[in-house]
């Protein structure tokens, strides 16, 4: 027993990665523009078609690569089109405009490539397990935890070193005043969508090579990003990474004693967050931003 | 004099947004096809969205087959047919309450069709016990429909899931040992599922070494997988549906459990088969219709007509569709009727006619009980058959009509019948 706790701690922190992940670009857009975005499994779910369309032509690793990019750019002109109109309005509007466009991106994706799934294969020596004994470890998953580390890594350089990220990380904290000092808010904001719907996008890629590919491939994995979000504090890009991570294993654990809760848990467990540490594991006091 | 306009999301406002979004979920898109003069309306609750999504659609693309054939024959007591279809999500009973309570009441359907959730179709059954409509269950497979809670104006077209277990339960022994883990989706169809296999198991040895309920929609199984494989089974017997069953396989195989243990199941279908990589097209299974029945008179026919609607082979989930809306006009046309007394009466021991059979032997709706007793197919899933890319499935062995489907009494069915 005691071994497939083990596993099923490290396989959790596998999982809640590829979460965090998910997460992370959900929080990007949360912080800067007050967007609840909860059309981002509608973005993951075309990053993962358009991964699936483009892999005979450019193979796996071009998809990968491109796909994300593509999403990014039809994040960008939501983000122009739809979502710009609505700051400055109570975020409620925004909330009920993603909404329904998860709809229609997954109407969209039913209406292009079908309603059944598509077989998404990735090249076969990823999926190798790395040893029999740890068999849950294959090349892919090892993959996938390096690829949102990488990200992750990247995410912070950017936020943290360059000029882009520093006005971001501003603009998280006071807007108005960034945009006093002369920073183009407009720009800011869609970069910053952008840059979240890139996440979800590559996310899409990677979900594909696990899951079924199917229209609803992104309805599904949102709900883990909000838990993951709420438990490790609004507005803390550190802490919906430990959320994500932390959810991750608890599913994994509780799968070994409790296996019907699996999905449930985390729910109960942003529950006591919120009843013990309502900002959250890493969130500030306060106002949220 | 300005109003400062506050926009950030506080913790308060988000979880308040979230939990209104979740709720909005609960309501779902609906698509009314097109209406003539007074027609005899069939309405279809189905799952168009959600885990059962293409194996939904794909129960009205067969229906709707049925329909365009009817119509060119004369439609229902010389009257046109029209199909209402309604979404039913792939899990939410209420949704499916709704929807079908809408299709008698607001659009009046004389018969009522669905579903592939087996919670659903139990839901459905009871709304139309109430209204005292004739409902043909497409794909619900779990016992009770047609068992312990059967209705004298319900007819089921699916097996139950006893039957599917009783027909399976031997080639797994035989082909993948008797020490068996299941994964089991945690309502009432994988409930009766696991539940028929045990005891169709049991008589032949079979030793359950564990097994793991999981939740509707299921995405990542690899912490099930990883438990059952520590559980040292002969096979791991897959029970989980549509969507999930591919999530499940797929990771199954990326780990290389298919070289350590057998994975396979029950009831399978070429909806999940097709949206699973080559490699993942593994195990042996029970299919309830197949299109490749080479020397089956009018199953070309059938093949054909889907094809040329949808650019893909019929399924069995096509196959439940269609034959769930012939049932109502045939019954309809046998009774001179649409009182659902009178049509319930005609449809005992009714025989399919071979166009609508589509398979060898005579499939009948067994009096009493309401069930359709029909052919299976077990056999094992590959990853390409010699009939094309979507020949995804070898036949090993047709189970012929009656064979699986236990008795009377064993179905717990104790039908009333109004005065």
């Amino acid at each position: 027993m005691s071994q497939v706790l083990l596993f099923n701690v490290f396989n959790g922190l596998i999982v809640g990665a590829f979460y965090a992940l998910m997460a992370l670009g959900l929080s990007l857009i949360l912080n800067l523009s007050g967007v609840i975005n909860f059309a981002h499994g509608g973005f993951l779910a075309l990053g993962a078609y358009l991964a699936y369309t483009l892999m005979p032509h450019i193979g796996f690793w071009g998809a990968l690569l491109v796909a994300p990019i593509l999403t990014a750019i039809l994040g960008l002109i939501a983000e122009r089109l739809l979502i710009r109109p609505l700051y400055g309005r109570d975020p409620l509007y925004s909330l009920l405009l993603t909404f329904g466009l998860a709809y229609v991106l997954e109407d969209v994706s039913r209406y292009i490539w079908g309603a059944q799934s598509l077989p998404f294969a990735i090249p076969s020596w990823l999926t190798t397990p790395l040893s029999s004994q740890f068999f849950f470890l294959t090349g892919y998953r090892i993959f996938m935890v390096l690829l949102v580390g990488l990200a992750v890594a990247g995410l912070f350089i950017i936020l943290n070193k360059t000029r882009l990220g520093m006005r971001i990380r501003a603009g998280t904290l006071d807007l108005e005043t960034v945009s006093v000092l002369g920073v183009n808010v407009r720009i800011l904001r869609n970069l910053n969508f952008g840059l979240g719907i890139y996440l979800a996008g590559l996310a899409g890629v990677l979900a594909a090579g696990m899951l079924g590919l199917q229209p609803t491939i992104g309805t599904s994995l949102i709900m883990p990003s909000f838990v993951a979000i709420i438990v490790g504090g609004l507005g803390s890009l550190p802490g919906t990474l430990l959320g994500g991570l932390l959810i991750g294993v608890a599913s994994g654990v509780t799968t070994v004693y409790f296996p019907s809760a699996t999905e449930a848990v985390m729910y109960v467990m942003m529950g006591l967050v919120l009843l013990v540490r309502p900002r959250g594991l890493l969130g500030e006091e306060g106002r949220v931003q | 004099m300005t109003t400062k306009v506050d926009l950030s999301p506080t913790r308060r406002r988000f979880i308040k947004a979230a939990a209104a979004g979740a709720a909005l979920q609960m309501t779902g898109p609906f698509i009314i096809s097109a209406r003539g003069e007074q027609p005899v309306k069939i309405g279809m609750d189905d799952c168009l969205t959600g885990t059962y999504a293409a194996v939904g659609k794909n129960e009205t693309i067969g229906a709707q087959l049925a329909v365009d054939q009817m119509n060119k024959k004369g439609g229902i007591l010389g009257r046109p047919v029209e199909l209402v279809i309604e979404d039913s999500t792939s899990g939410d009973a209420g949704t499916a309450v709704q929807k079908a309570r809408k299709l008698i009441d607001r659009d009046g359907c004389e018969f009522l069709l669905g579903n592939v959730n087996s919670a659903l179709t139990l839901a459905m059954a009871d709304v139309a016990y109430e209204k005292k409509k004739i409902m043909v269950a497409t794909g619900g497979h779990t016992d009770a429909v047609t068992g312990a809670k059967c209705h004298y104006n319900v007819f089921r077209i699916c097996n139950t899931t006893q039957m599917e277990a009783n027909a399976v339960a031997p080639a797994l022994i035989k082909n993948a040992g008797k020490k068996w883990y299941f994964i089991t989706p945690d309502y009432a169809f994988g409930h009766t599922l696991q539940s028929g296999l045990e005891k169709a198991g049991g008589k032949l040895g079979m030793q359950k070494v564990g097994g793991d309920l999981t939740p509707l929609g299921t995405t990542d199984f690899s912490s099930y997988l990883i438990k059952a494989q520590a559980a040292g089974p002969d096979v791991i017997v897959i029970l989980v549906q549509g969507d999930d069953m591919i999530n499940c396989l797929k990771q199954a195989v990326q780990f290389g459990l298919e070289k350590k243990v057998h994975l396979a199941g029950a009831q399978q279908e070429l909806e999940p088969l097709m949206g699973l990589p080559p490699d993942a097209r593994i195990g042996t299974w029970v299919f309830e219709w197949y299109w490749n029945q080479p020397n089956v008179p009018h199953v070309k026919e059938f093949n054909d007509a889907i094809k040329a609607k949808t650019g893909h082979m019929p399924t069995a989930r096509t196959w439940f569709g269609f034959a769930a809306a012939h049932a109502c006009a045939l019954g309809a046309n046998h009774a001179k009727s649409l009182d659902a007394l009178k049509i319930a009466k005609a449809l005992q021991n009714f025989k399919l006619p071979p166009e609508v059979a589509l398979m060898p032997g005579v499939p009948y709706f067994r009096a009493g009980q309401n069930q359709l007793i029909p052919n299976q197919w077990v056999g094992h899933a590959i990853a390409k058959g010699p009939g094309g890319p979507e020949d995804l499935f070898h036949v090993d062995e047709v189970v012929k009509v009656g064979e699986a489907a236990g008795t009377l009494e064993e179905s717990e069915c104790k039908m009333q019948w109004p005065a």
